[in-house]
């Protein structure tokens, strides 16, 4: 059976431009692509006039919940939410209950992952101390010959640079990246929002900015110092980004991440205490915005992973200090970040491709899926003329914890394909 | 949004004055020799009608009279049912009005449901000897058992209509009159 | 006026509705000088004080300010109840709307507590008071306060001295004083001085500066007793020989004829002497009655079932 994808631009890593091009598709690969491929007469024609065809996603920050948050989210319905938002893989955080901090947990959740649809393409990080207390190094050997790809105990730092320090050496003898949550706990205190004229106003206690960059600061130090890949996770100032930055120039094993909601949102959309802006680390300024866009223009940033946090409106429906930290992100970043930025002329269709595509699946070694010739057939058709709404029907995450709740975009991912198999049409 | 009102002329300057004047004999003839006679107007036409009846009292009956004003917004039946909330002009009787007889002066007796309010706010002030009621109009329609004791005009009209007077003193009034105004009916 | 359902802070007040609430503060003032000082607006209604941190003085005035209208006035005991049963706030505001309650009062030490209940209930909702968010009735009795001794407030300049970083009188107060045309500074240590306010407000990190600045008001906030336990100052005699309101600073304030406003209740020996409890421009019991006139005058206006400001 093969399908013949008429008519499409095809979205790419190297470039904007988006050269239109029939692609042919046969059993799980790509097995043409050109200008106009006629001779296929027994293909299932499918026209995409209009429509962009890029790589399909990979998220290197999600939280799928399971163990032990199930009534926020599972393995099942995070690969779901995630097929409906155009990503065919991502890598599963270990802040579970229990962790994800010993090579049983890794394989258990692992093996629950194989049952999801795009299961061969879930990946988990183990955390670096047990229980992610930041006391103790976790089973780190262990974790990663049951599968684990990356070590984190994301949503805390490790506080003592000792540990720390400890863990990098571990990791990079065991050839794993680790990846930082950067905050000074002792700065962030009982804050629940960025320190700045909002948190003055709402009469929260605030998370300085420098809670985390000095964190990041640190963290670099060390990588440096142990030689370890050191990852960066949810970059969220613009100082904390030229840290990185002046750090990568000088030849340092460091990479980082932007979440979609560091670009599209900032401490001013807190309004009324509206908790589904409540995220760590927290929105900043408008000024943070606009360096980070820039910033991921320029290349500062490897890669775009969502944080998706899902949490149940009961957790959420508190007042903003007790309300949980966190935002969902795989069903609505492709379509926010084109409505946004892509539809407003900022910043073409390879960025996306580049960050959200290619450079988080070869920071793991994985091997990317670009739409060419003989390439594994994983990719997106996406319609720019129609628009997406994110009703509770449209979402396939548990939780609906996204200030995009009920929100109209423009743009709407009309097919997902994987490995030659259309997850998804509309 | 201006609204189309048909009103009629009822009383002009000079019929009203006259009205004022037989309300201050009559309540001159009820209280002779009266030494602490109070009269209290009810907000807002009702005070401007309480200082012109003392006015007279004085000079045509050399009666003289303390005054006071009484707000009844907050004593009102209907309180709760007002889309806006009038601001408050607070009540002013700076006097003691126990075992005083009292005149509640207002410038139209409809429903009664105005003058049973005051009754109510004025009861918060003191024990008066008695309570009486001066009222410039008395129109028909009264939803409760209170009658003037003293009145200045008496007509009977339909429910559609109101009587709307003016008082000079009165901001935005500028004149001494008396209209019959047909619906639609707007808050005084 | 067009009635509004909750009172949860000033920002989202217009002048128009400020107004209102302090125009109609003097009459209820008026009912105290009577001997029934009651009248009837709220008969039949209900009103509730839910605090969840206590406070005797707050919670009195309200209930003063509720009976005084002639509402039924009910008190929520929040530590015997929800809390220690592990309801949370929505369970709580879930059982106060089954017993359909009109006005529900609330004090919590989070910030936007009284937002959260006021979007799940339809009784009216009056901040008593959410963490280092906004006291609006607070700031409006020391508005009405001030202008009954300054009348005019425009030009005039207040000086808001203490732990500003903790503090939602600080904030809900600077907003209504700079609302009725009024100059604000800030005097506070460096370590309770938030990094970010107003650019209107100007801020001074000593006594002598803020006198240069001539102000009519020294307003003297509450040194909160947990705060001696931080690293905030090294101690109560250093905060108050540095920031409190000294025998001497007195002095100026006696010589100049500078008025005196505290939110209490007050921390003698720390913020402000016994001299300056006696001070002869001290308004601070004037604070304490016009907060029932106030309140009185807010519960006027309020009305449940209004629809919320957007």
């Amino acid at each position: 059976m093969k399908r013949l994808y008429k008519n499409a631009q095809i979205a790419s890593a190297d470039s904007p431009k988006l050269p239109s091009a029939d692609v042919l598709v046969e059993g799980d690969r790509i097995i043409g692509v050109a200008a106009s491929i006629s001779d296929a007469s027994d293909a299932e024609v499918i026209d995409c006039t209009g429509r962009i065809l890029l790589p399909a996603l990979f998220d290197i920050h999600v939280h799928a919940r399971e163990p032990g948050q199930e009534q926020k989210e599972n393995i099942a319905s995070c690969a779901e939410a995630a097929i409906n938002g155009g990503v065919t893989g991502f890598i599963m955080m270990p802040n579970t209950t229990p962790a994800i901090d010993n090579a049983g947990v890794v394989r258990t959740v692992l093996e629950s992952a194989r049952r999801a649809r795009i299961g061969s393409s879930i990946y988990t990080a183990g955390a670096i101390t047990k229980g992610r207390k930041g006391e103790e190094l976790a089973g780190i050997a262990a974790m990663k010959n049951a599968g684990a790809v990356l070590l984190t105990d994301d949503g805390f730092p490790v506080d003592n640079p000792q540990v720390l320090r400890r863990a990098m050496e571990y990791a990079r003898d065991h050839d794993l990246p680790l990846a930082s949550h950067c905050e000074v706990k002792e700065l962030s205190g009982k804050g629940s929002m960025h320190e700045g004229s909002v948190s003055y106003s709402l009469g929260l206690p605030g998370i300085p900015s420098i809670s985390e960059e000095i964190c990041i600061a640190r963290d670099i130090r060390l990588a440096e110092f142990t030689g370890t890949h050191l990852n960066i996770q949810h970059v969220s100032t613009a100082r904390g980004m030229d840290t990185i930055w002046r750090a990568k120039q000088r030849g340092i094993r460091v990479t980082c991440e932007i979440a979609p909601h560091h670009l599209l949102f900032n401490h001013e959309d807190i309004g009324d205490f509206d908790t589904h802006y409540k995220m760590n680390p927290p929105l900043r300024t408008k000024e943070d915005n606009a360096a980070l866009l820039e910033g991921l223009i320029a290349g500062k940033f490897d890669v775009i992973a969502t944080d998706h946090a899902p949490h149940t409106p009961f957790e959420k429906n508190q007042d903003f200090a007790s309300a949980p930290f966190g935002i969902t992100g795989l069903e609505t970043a492709l379509v926010s970040l084109y409505d946004r930025f892509i539809a407003k002329g900022i910043f073409g269709w390879d960025i996306i491709v580049k960050h959200y595509s290619a450079q988080p699946r070869s920071l793991f070694k994985l091997p990317t899926v670009p739409v060419q010739e003989g390439g594994v057939a994983e990719f997106i058709v996406f319609n720019p003329n129609r628009t997406t709404t994110f009703t509770r029907e449209f979402m396939k995450s548990k939780s609906l914890n996204t200030p995009f709740l009920d929100k109209q975009l423009q743009g709407q991912i009309e097919r997902v394909i994987y490995r030659g198999e259309e997850l998804l049409a509309r | 949004m201006p609204t189309l009102t048909h009103r009629r002329l009822h009383l002009d300057q000079t019929k009203m004055a006259e009205c004022i004047q037989r309300l201050a004999a009559e309540i001159a003839k009820a209280h002779p020799n009266a030494t602490n006679l109070a009269l209290v107007g009810i907000h807002k036409r009702g005070v401007p009608l309480a200082y012109r009846i003392a006015h007279r009292l004085r000079t045509d009956h050399d009666l003289t009279c303390v005054v006071g004003t009484i707000d009844i917004t907050q004593y009102r039946d209907d309180l709760g049912s007002f889309t806006i909330l009038p601001r408050l002009e607070g009540s002013d009787i700076p006097f003691d009005i126990d075992d005083a007889p009292v005149v509640l002066c207002d410038e139209v007796l409809f429903t009664g449901r105005s003058v049973r309010a005051a009754i109510d706010a004025l009861m918060d002030f003191g024990r008066p000897r008695c309570v009486e009621l001066a009222t410039l109009i008395d129109r028909d329609g009264r939803e409760f058992p209170i009658q003037p004791t003293y009145c200045g005009d008496r007509i009977t009209l339909p429910a559609d209509q109101r009587v709307a007077v003016r008082f000079v003193e009165i901001e935005d009034d500028n004149e001494d009159a008396v209209y019959i105004e047909s619906a639609p009916l707007s808050q005084a | 006026m067009t009635p509004r359902k909750d009172l949860l802070d000033i920002a989202s007040l217009s002048n128009e509705e400020i107004e209102f609430v302090l125009a109609n503060a003097a009459p209820f003032k008026d009912l105290f000088r009577r001997s029934v000082k009651k009248v009837p607006p709220l008969r039949g209604r209900t009103v509730l004080t839910l605090f969840y941190e206590p406070s005797t003085r707050t919670r009195s005035s309200f209930e003063v300010a509720a009976s005084r209208l002639s509402a039924d006035v009910t008190h929520f005991d929040v530590e015997f109840s929800s809390v220690v049963k592990g309801e949370s706030i929505l369970d709580t505001v879930e059982t106060l709307e089954a017993m359909q309650l009109d006005y529900i009062v609330v004090r919590h030490k989070q910030a936007g507590i009284p937002n959260l209940i006021a979007r799940n209930t339809a009784a009216s909702v009056i901040n008593a008071g959410d963490g280092w968010h906004a006291h609006p009735t607070q700031a409006l009795l020391d508005a009405f306060t001030a202008r009954e001794v300054l009348e005019d407030l425009r030009g005039r300049r207040a000086l808001i001295v203490g732990d500003i970083q903790h503090s939602r009188v600080a904030r809900s107060t600077s907003l209504i004083f700079r609302r009725l045309g009024m100059e604000v500074a800030y005097l506070a240590p460096g370590s309770l001085m938030p990094r970010q306010i107003p650019d209107e407000i100007t801020t001074f990190g000593n006594w002598q500066d803020a006198f240069d600045w001539k102000p009519d008001i020294v307003y003297l906030l509450r040194v909160q007793s947990e705060r001696l336990d931080e690293p905030f100052f090294p101690s109560a005699t250093e905060y108050h020989n540095n920031f409190g309101l000294t025998d001497a600073r007195l002095k100026v304030l006696n010589d100049r004829k500078l008025w005196l406003m505290h939110p209490g209740p007050v921390n003698r020996g720390v913020e402000i002497t016994d001299a300056g409890m006696n001070y002869e421009r001290s308004l601070i019991n004037q604070q304490v009655e016009n907060g029932i006139a106030v309140r009185m005058s807010v519960l006027y206006w309020l009305r449940p079932g209004a629809a919320p400001v957007a």
